[in-house]
């Protein structure tokens, strides 16, 4: 009996050692499904729902005509799998598969092979080759692929080498408007300007697919697949023009080379609404290459301080070299609303202003300039040492004089000369919408009211010791310009979105009215008289009575000594304005009168501006006999015919030829030529071109250059400052001296002047 | 010449009948058996059709061909249950010697992966030798320890011509009756898993020398000796863990081929994942975990979507207990424990202590495969490949399972089991 006793001990041992074993297992589960079953489940959840963003479309930036001035496009970013290459075992079948994708993409992408290379040799399974590239590569790329992969001996290069979608942003104006707009980085963040102020709207909503996916990274079947659409961007419609903007920067960036200005910034806007139509700072950039650094002066400074602290580096004291990104910030900055400056004279329009609102003066309030002034225990000078003698009330701003303005603000006080200050809005942000603008710093940029002392309200009644910024300040002139109201300046017409639905629109807003409609009509007829007899007689355009006043300021730096900074900031039409303009010349080399330096070219842009927008030209009487004519249809008539229809106009003609019959004329009939102009008529056939070298008609007054111009067969159209014939000499003219024109070829001369224009 | 031809025919008919079994089987063993079967054949399909779909394009790629081998295995053990278990020990010799010959042969074969030696191709189905050696090795230790069944408890020194030899060589009494049969059956299965071993199959050659262990404790082997090997198995184990672990990052270790020192190191340390071995091991911890305690319900796994590497092969327990639950999964192992029990009751109730042997050595081997198999899924011991009997994706070792489930039957026929 103990036989069967011991064959079933060992069967049921075993049967229990199984059994415990088995017991001990699903604890094991228990604990596997139970307690951690939740982290495991997580996990798996967690490699199987694959989250992708969908990353929406950004939205464009167009300007007032629908012109696109940003706009991001469709491209695409080729990348390789290096664990693909690296993973075939047999070398030399490996580097032949390395060879090809080296050679083939370098080729396509027109780059390196050695960093294609040294991209395959990486230990990644996903190297980004090269992004932004164009649809045509791409094919190209794909039909690489297809190529081997059709070969006798085939390589799987689809496993290699992928393309992924990718985003480009374009700017097809290159650098115009560059410090408005701003641009993006490569991850496709707005960085600056309105790119970066809007970026949330211009970028919409990314959405989300949810997918469950299996172990080879492929939709799960009969799962679920969770979408959330994405909100293509939003796209901004400026009140900015692209003509306008243009005009502004061609003007600016050539007074750049003739001035050797640090900085030039200016701004036009629309006085009845305070939209921005141009807003341009200068040195400026290229949208699509922001890092590059434009302005070749910079570049140069840039390199030279590189060296030149190389140097001192054996001195006392090595300076640290400036950085690259200082130099790109230099040309990112949107001067017209980040830098500030003394306004100097400009600001006699506010102090003339609050004292005709307040009444303390009216148009009749005279006053005696001796040169000088004693107020509130110190001296103040005019500019004119030896004084302006009588004045009345509107040669405060046509001489700009100082001691007539210090007195006009003694007679108000401190307190209410505040309020005004306050009211034009110099103590707070305009409130336009790009980034960057300067806030008003009580103590730092200006004084406070507690603060303010009767030797501030001095220095205030004649815009000095302390600063304003530029959008401010056009801001204040401009409700000079349309009656008193003080508005929020804007530059987002209106937001659009990918449908071209429009989603938002920009009111124009009034902050307050400052000043009443009647105060301001004053201020605008003594602001016309100093363009067209005062010191800001060079921003004169015939026809369009320019408004406006200058300013110049010593710039106060610890580096060097007389710096200054000459602006002008005005409107025309004066008697109906519609446009603002501010021009401000940061530290130009010779002369820095506001008048002399900024003026100019304010008249400049107003001509072309003004002129665009279809503004009517409203010509007195003097300015009536410099006014152009229409050039007749001489072709196909007699000579004595055409003499007899132009002896009643007042154009010449020059006969060029035997013949009796006009054969061709030039100018064309129907262009505007100048009134004493004159129209070269062709009689031969063998000779109906005759050419001239233009001569330089700069440095000669208008009589001068007119002598000169008849002289060679030129029409010349006189521009700026004008009637003041005697003392205006041209400094510019369309065509440059020495380029060969057909004879009778009208050039615009412009003329200014550099008589009592100090201010 | 009637009388003759009558007493012919009468001794062919008692051939016929000696080979042969009569009686009823074990109606319980059955039931657990084909419940597991068709279980297996569910969550066989369940696990495999992403799989099948992703690489065949064909999602019954696997059930289609392992449903017939099931249909053909359980016909197959229903004849061999016919068969009276006294033909396994007349004809153990020659079984034995085909299982080595099985062995030798895969060597001269085409290597079906560089290095390794694992399946003879019959073009219609491939046979792995191994499975063969397995039934092999428990036919020795049954037909051995019955054989020798007086010598085990014996203390006499041994009288068989060899051991004489060796016990006047190095002195009288060394070599006992009692160590003879456990020298033989030692033998036969060490050479057995070595020859698996040299195939570089390490799962097929644990496994081997597990059956061969368990059929010498079951065949009587002082239990002493198996107190001794548990215990230097433990702390030899230890050790070589240690050695490993202090090791791993040089590649001066050669106690081991590459991928099990890998796989040991990717067992202790969590982390340790250089070429990604651990990924398969991790995948089915996840399926495990997702499950909780009920399951996500049947065919609603997610990770046997190419996470889990052929979730129809070594890892379908994971998708079970992803699938079922905890509740599912310790219900297979529940029902296989029960095969297991019924296994040894028809063992314990056997005719002779040859069948004892051969049913419990079979029920074991069963046993054996799904501990070690469940106890891989669960990250419980070191990753290697062995499948889940009657679950795992497999032709060959499906119909070899069935017909060995039909001797457990053949030998319940003749069991006093049925006579109660």
């Amino acid at each position: 009996m103990s036989k069967p006793d011991n064959k079933k001990r060992r069967g049921v041992t075993a049967l229990r050692i199984m059994a415990l074993l088995s017991a001990v297992l699903i604890v094991r589960l228990g604990y596997l499904q139970i307690i951690k079953g939740d982290e495991y489940a997580a996990k798996a959840e967690n490699q199987q729902l694959s989250d992708k963003e969908t990353t929406p479309g950004r939205g464009s930036i167009y300007d007032a005509n629908m012109n696109v001035l940003a706009q991001s496009a469709s491209v695409w970013l080729v990348y390789i799998n290096p664990y693909e290459i690296n993973k075939i075992s047999d070398e030399t079948e490996r580097e032949k598969v390395r060879e090809i994708v080296v050679s083939g993409l370098s080729v396509i992408l027109d780059m390196d092979a050695d960093t294609i290379r040294e991209y395959t040799q990486r230990d990644s399974s996903y190297q980004k080759v090269k992004g932004e590239i164009e649809n045509d590569q791409r094919e190209e790329i794909l039909n690489l692929i297809d190529k081997y992969e059709n070969e006798k001996d085939p390589v799987d290069l689809g496993t290699i080498i992928g393309i992924n979608p990718d985003v480009k942003r374009y700017y097809p104006y290159s650098s115009l408007a560059s410090t408005v707009i701003g641009f993006t980085g490569t991850d496709g963040v707005g960085l600056a300007g309105l790119e970066y102020y809007y970026d949330e709207l211009l970028t919409g909503e990314s959405g989300r697919t949810i997918t469950a996916i299996d172990g080879n990274m492929s939709q799960m079947p009969n799962q679920y697949e969770t979408i959330y659409a994405a909100k293509e961007g939003s796209s901004l419609v400026l009140t900015l023009d692209i003509y306008i903007q243009y005009i502004l920067e061609d003007v600016l960036s050539e007074a750049m080379e003739t001035t050797k200005a640090e900085n030039i910034y200016g701004i036009v806007m629309d006085v009845d609404t305070g939209a921005i139509l141009g807003m341009v700072s200068l040195p400026d950039y290229d949208l699509n290459n922001p890092y590059v650094i434009k302005s070749e002066t910079l570049q140069k400074e840039y390199e030279e301080q590189l060296t030149a602290n190389y140097e001192d580096a054996t001195g006392d004291e090595p300076t640290e070299p400036k950085s690259k990104s200082y130099y790109q910030n230099l040309q990112w900055r949107n001067r017209a609303v980040s830098n500030t400056y003394e306004p100097g004279s400009v600001f006699k329009i506010i102090t003339a202003s609050a004292a005709l609102e307040e009444g303390t003066a009216n148009l009749n309030t005279s006053y005696y300039c001796s040169g000088s002034i004693d107020y509130a225990t110190r001296t103040i000078h005019c500019w004119k040492l030896e004084g302006h003698g009588s004045e009345t009330f509107v040669d405060l701003l046509k001489n700009s004089c100082n001691p007539f303005a210090v007195t006009l603000a003694g007679e108000l006080g401190t307190d209410r000369y505040y309020d005004y200050f306050e009211a034009f809005g110099f103590t707070e942000k305009t409130g336009l919408d790009l980034p960057g603008e300067t806030t008003p710093r009580e103590g730092v940029l200006y004084m406070s009211r507690d603060n303010f002392s009767q030797s501030d309200l001095a220095s205030y009644s004649f815009g000095q010791s302390f600063q304003v910024s530029p959008i401010q300040m056009i801001t204040a002139v401009a409700a000079v310009a349309n009656g008193g109201k003080l508005m929020t300046p804007y530059i987002v017409d209106k937001v659009i979105d990918a449908d071209g639905k429009t989603v938002s629109e920009t009111e124009p807003t009034v902050k307050r009215q400052v000043i009443s409609e009647k105060t301001a009509s004053i201020v605008r007829d003594a602001m016309e008289q100093v363009v067209s007899t005062g010191t800001g007689k060079n921003a004169y355009v015939a026809g369009y009575h320019v408004a406006g006043k200058t300013g110049t300021s010593e710039k106060l730096t610890e580096e060097e000594e007389d710096v200054y900074i000459a602006s002008f900031c005005g409107f025309a039409p004066a008697y109906d304005p519609e446009i603002a303009v501010i021009i401000i010349v940061d530290e130009p080399e010779g002369e820095h009168g506001g008048g002399a330096v900024a003026a100019p070219l304010a008249g400049e842009v107003f001509e072309q501006a003004l002129e665009y927008l279809g503004v009517e030209h409203s010509y007195t009487d003097s300015e009536l006999e410099l006014l152009v004519e229409t050039a007749p249809a001489l072709t196909g008539k007699t000579v004595s015919e055409a003499r007899s229809e132009v002896s009643s106009k007042s154009i010449n003609v020059k006969v060029v030829g035997d013949g009796d019959t006009v054969i061709s004329q030039y100018p064309e009939a129907g262009r505007e030529i100048p009134s004493d102009g004159i129209i070269v008529l062709y009689t031969d056939e063998e000779n109906t071109s005759k050419e001239v070298t233009v001569p330089d008609f700069t440095g000669y007054t208008v009589s001068e250059a007119n002598r000169i111009a008849t002289e060679y067969g030129l029409n010349i159209k006189i521009s700026g400052s004008s009637l003041n014939s005697g003392t205006v000499y041209a400094y510019k003219q369309s065509i440059d001296q020495g380029e060969t024109v057909s004879m009778g070829e009208i050039i615009t001369v412009y003329f200014k002047t550099t008589v009592d224009v100090s201010d | 010449m009637e009388n003759k031809s009558l007493s012919e025919s009468s001794f062919a008919k008692r051939v016929v009948r000696k080979h042969l079994c009569y009686g009823s089987f074990d109606i319980w063993f059955l039931i657990i058996l084909l419940a597991l079967v068709c279980f297996g054949l569910v969550m066989m399909f369940s696990a495999s059709y992403p799989y099948a779909l992703n690489m065949y394009n064909d999602s019954t790629h696997f059930i289609s061909r392992q449903a017939p081998f099931a249909a053909l295995g359980i016909v197959m053990m229903l004849i061999i249950s016919r068969i009276n278990p006294y033909v396994w020990k007349h004809y153990a010799a020659p079984i034995l010697i085909i299982a080595v010959l099985l062995l030798l042969v895969v060597f001269v074969l085409p290597q079906y992966k560089a290095g390794f030696y694992r399946w003879i191709d019959l073009k219609f189905t491939t046979i792995q030798p191994s499975e063969v050696a397995k039934f092999a090795v428990i036919i020795a230790g049954a037909v051995i320890y019955d054989k020798y069944k007086n010598h085990m408890s014996s203390s006499r020194v041994a009288t068989t011509p060899i051991a004489q030899k060796v016990n006047k060589k190095l002195g009288a009494g060394i070599v006992r009756e009692s160590w003879v049969p456990t020298w033989l059956f030692c033998g036969y299965f060490i050479l057995c898993s070595l020859l698996v071993f040299l195939e570089k199959h390490l799962s097929g050659c644990i496994l081997l020398f597990a059956i061969g262990v368990v059929m010498m404790y079951l065949g009587g082997v002082r239990q002493r000796w198996f107190v001794i090997a548990v215990a230097s198995v433990a702390v030899l184990g230890t050790l070589v863990c240690v050695y490993i672990m202090a090791t791993k990052d040089s590649d001066s270790t050669n106690i081991l081929q590459g991928y099990m020192k890998e796989r040991i190191v990717g067992w202790l340390d969590k982390d340790y994942d250089p070429t990604g071995t651990r990924w398969q091991t991790n995948q089915a911890l996840y399926a495990i975990g997702s499950g909780g305690f009920f399951g996500k319900g049947l065919g609603n796994s997610t990770q046997k979507y190419m996470y889990v590497s052929e979730p129809q092969n070594d890892m379908i327990f994971s998708i079970v207990c992803e699938e079922l639950g905890f509740v599912g999964a310790a219900f297979v192992i529940i029902l296989f424990v029960l095969l297991v029990y019924r296994g040894i009751v028809i063992g314990l109730h056997a005719k002779t202590r040859f069948e004892s042997l051969l049913a419990m050595g079979i029920v074991f081997q069963v046993g054996l495969q799904v501990l070690l198999n469940i106890a891989v899924a669960t990250d419980s011991i070191p990753n290697t490949g062995i499948s889940l009997p009657f679950f795992s994706y497999g032709g060959t070792s499906l119909i070899m399972l069935l017909c060995e489930m039909g001797v457990v039957l053949a030998i319940s026929r003749e069991s006093s089991l049925n006579k109660k």
